[in-house]
């Protein structure tokens, strides 16, 4: 499933003047934005708060958008990285250690005995991972973006978005 | 390429969380109730039209008619004038104007233009637009950018009529101006480039960064516009030295005239990119404090800017310095 064609077709058919049905939109979109978040940063619950944001801020400007519901997806996420953007932005103002914790060296043996899971092992892997790299894996993992879904977010070029990607995915795959 | 693992990290949110937010979001207003348009907001969403107002009464001198049939004016910068609101609520309620029909009949066409276009990202909408957005690098803490419009170019004009101008001049006991009869039946004709509209959002307030190529107003040689101009000052509470003052400093070819309620804003002029601009804000109370409110307008390169919201000019001009 991709992120501009998965929606429901009785969505993609409205016109831009009937309401569409914000509920299953909702049912739709939540675990995408939630796992985006889960991708992009370290802490659960840090993502079901980014992840109510992100809906609150659409909600209340989804009047506005009316034009083309199979690119609301591409609008949504829009909105859940810019949410990331402030929430990082603002962690590293106030949080300085927290910050450091994150990238701390790989390898290291309260890392190896506490995160046992592959859930686990992945975040860790991510979290060493630049921060424009972990956005695209969120992107394309977390939310199931399209390669040119992200390069329309991103402002990259669809083929840089996928050697970016094949080249970050190979070295998670040589560190996993 | 296997990445199966990269999938390992992947959850459903939890269901109470989920039922949780669904449930908030219903709770929320629509937006147009979900913030409730304060006066100093519904005179920032008006600003652009009293400008334009503005514009009838102010616009520049023309060439010789040996030169050209017609003259241009584009906006370059951005003066501002205090007025009375008082003088205004005057026109409104005085029995020998219709102010609402003082320009909407003379204008052809009569039907509003198209509305505006939601988009999802700045280069769809810089493709519609048919220029290049520019957004800022810097945003107030907690603003977001949550929508992405654009507004369709449309033309339209204006036709002048003396007997109603020169009502409006007795209403407002103005008797030392004289309408130039010349302008009586003359078309001028206003064209407005696609406008994009980018709205910022930190769940409370908003901020709204307005941007289009600058309008182009032709009007036709032999009017003597620069009486017309002295009309607009005059109109707007300046006295006679005031409004000649004015009228001597100004490059009417090229400045938008922007009026500012003097009760309850203030202005001043300020450096923007390699420009000047003008940043307005309601600074000057009388009474009980109201909500802050600021708007921010400049030009670059043929583009014309406005940055305005609920939040203090030293928010909307930092982002207004950070636009690229």
């Amino acid at each position: 499933m991709t992120l501009e064609t998965d929606l429901p077709a009785e969505f993609l058919s409205q016109s831009a003047t009937v309401a569409p049905d914000w509920d299953a939109v909702y049912a739709e979109q939540l675990p995408r934005v939630y796992n985006f978040f889960r991708y992009r940063l370290r802490d659960d619950a840090v993502a079901e708060d980014l992840t109510a944001a992100t809906f609150e801020k659409a909600w209340r400007s989804r009047d506005s958008y009316r034009r083309d519901l199979a690119g609301f997806a591409t609008w949504l996420l829009a909105i859940a990285r810019n949410v990331a953007t402030d929430h990082l932005r603002a962690r590293r103002v106030h949080a300085p250690l927290e910050e450091a914790e994150e990238v701390r060296a790989p390898g290291s043996p309260e890392e190896d005995s506490a995160r046992s899971s592959d859930g686990e092992r992945l975040r860790t892997l991510l979290a060493r991972l630049p921060d424009r790299e972990r956005e695209l894996i969120a992107l394309k993992y977390g939310a199931g973006a399209t390669n040119r879904a992200i390069a329309k977010l991103t402002g990259l070029s669809e083929s840089n978005v996928g050697t970016i990607v094949h080249r970050v995915v190979e070295t998670l795959r040589r560190d996993w | 390429m296997d990445d199966r693992f990269l999938n390992s990290l992947k959850r459903d949110p939890a269901p109470a969380f989920a039922r949780q937010l669904k449930s908030r979001l219903h709770a929320l207003e629509a937006p147009a109730v979900a913030e409730p348009r304060s006066p100093m907001w519904r005179w920032l969403a008006t600003a652009a039209s009293i400008a334009v107002l503005a514009f009838a009464f102010t616009l520049p001198a023309v060439r010789s008619a040996a030169e050209a049939f017609l003259d241009y004016f584009r906006v370059v910068n951005f003066a501002g004038v205090a007025f009375d609101p008082q003088r205004m609520a005057q026109l409104w309620s005085s029995s020998s104007v219709d102010l609402s029909t003082l320009i909407g009949e003379q204008v052809t066409p009569a039907a509003p233009p198209p509305p505006p276009v939601a988009y999802s990202t700045i280069e769809e909408a810089s493709a519609a637009a048919g220029m290049t957005l520019h957004t800022p690098t810097w945003l107030p803490q907690g603003f977001t950018l949550t929508s992405i419009e654009v507004g369709g170019e449309h033309e339209f004009s204006v036709q002048g009529n003396t007997e109603k101008l020169q009502s409006v001049l007795d209403a407002l006991g103005i008797t030392d101006v004289t309408v130039p009869t010349a302008l009586d039946g003359q078309t001028v004709s206003i064209k407005i480039s696609p406008v994009a509209k980018l709205v910022y959002d930190d769940g409370q307030h908003q901020i709204t960064l307005t941007q289009s190529r600058s309008p182009v107003i032709a009007l036709p040689a032999g009017v003597d516009i620069a009486s017309l101009a002295d009309i607009g000052l005059r109109l707007l509470g300046l006295d006679r030295a005031e409004a000649y003052r004015f009228a001597q400093t100004i490059d009417w070819r090229s400045t938008l005239l922007v009026p500012v309620p003097a009760v309850t804003a203030t202005f001043h002029q300020v450096e923007v990119g390699s420009g000047t601009g003008l940043v307005i804000e309601n600074g000057r109370q009388v009474g009980p404090p109201g909500p802050v409110g600021s708007l921010v307008l400049w030009s670059n390169a043929d583009t014309v800017y406005a940055l305005g919201g609920l939040v203090r000019s030293t928010d909307t001009l930092q982002m207004a310095q950070s636009v690229q």
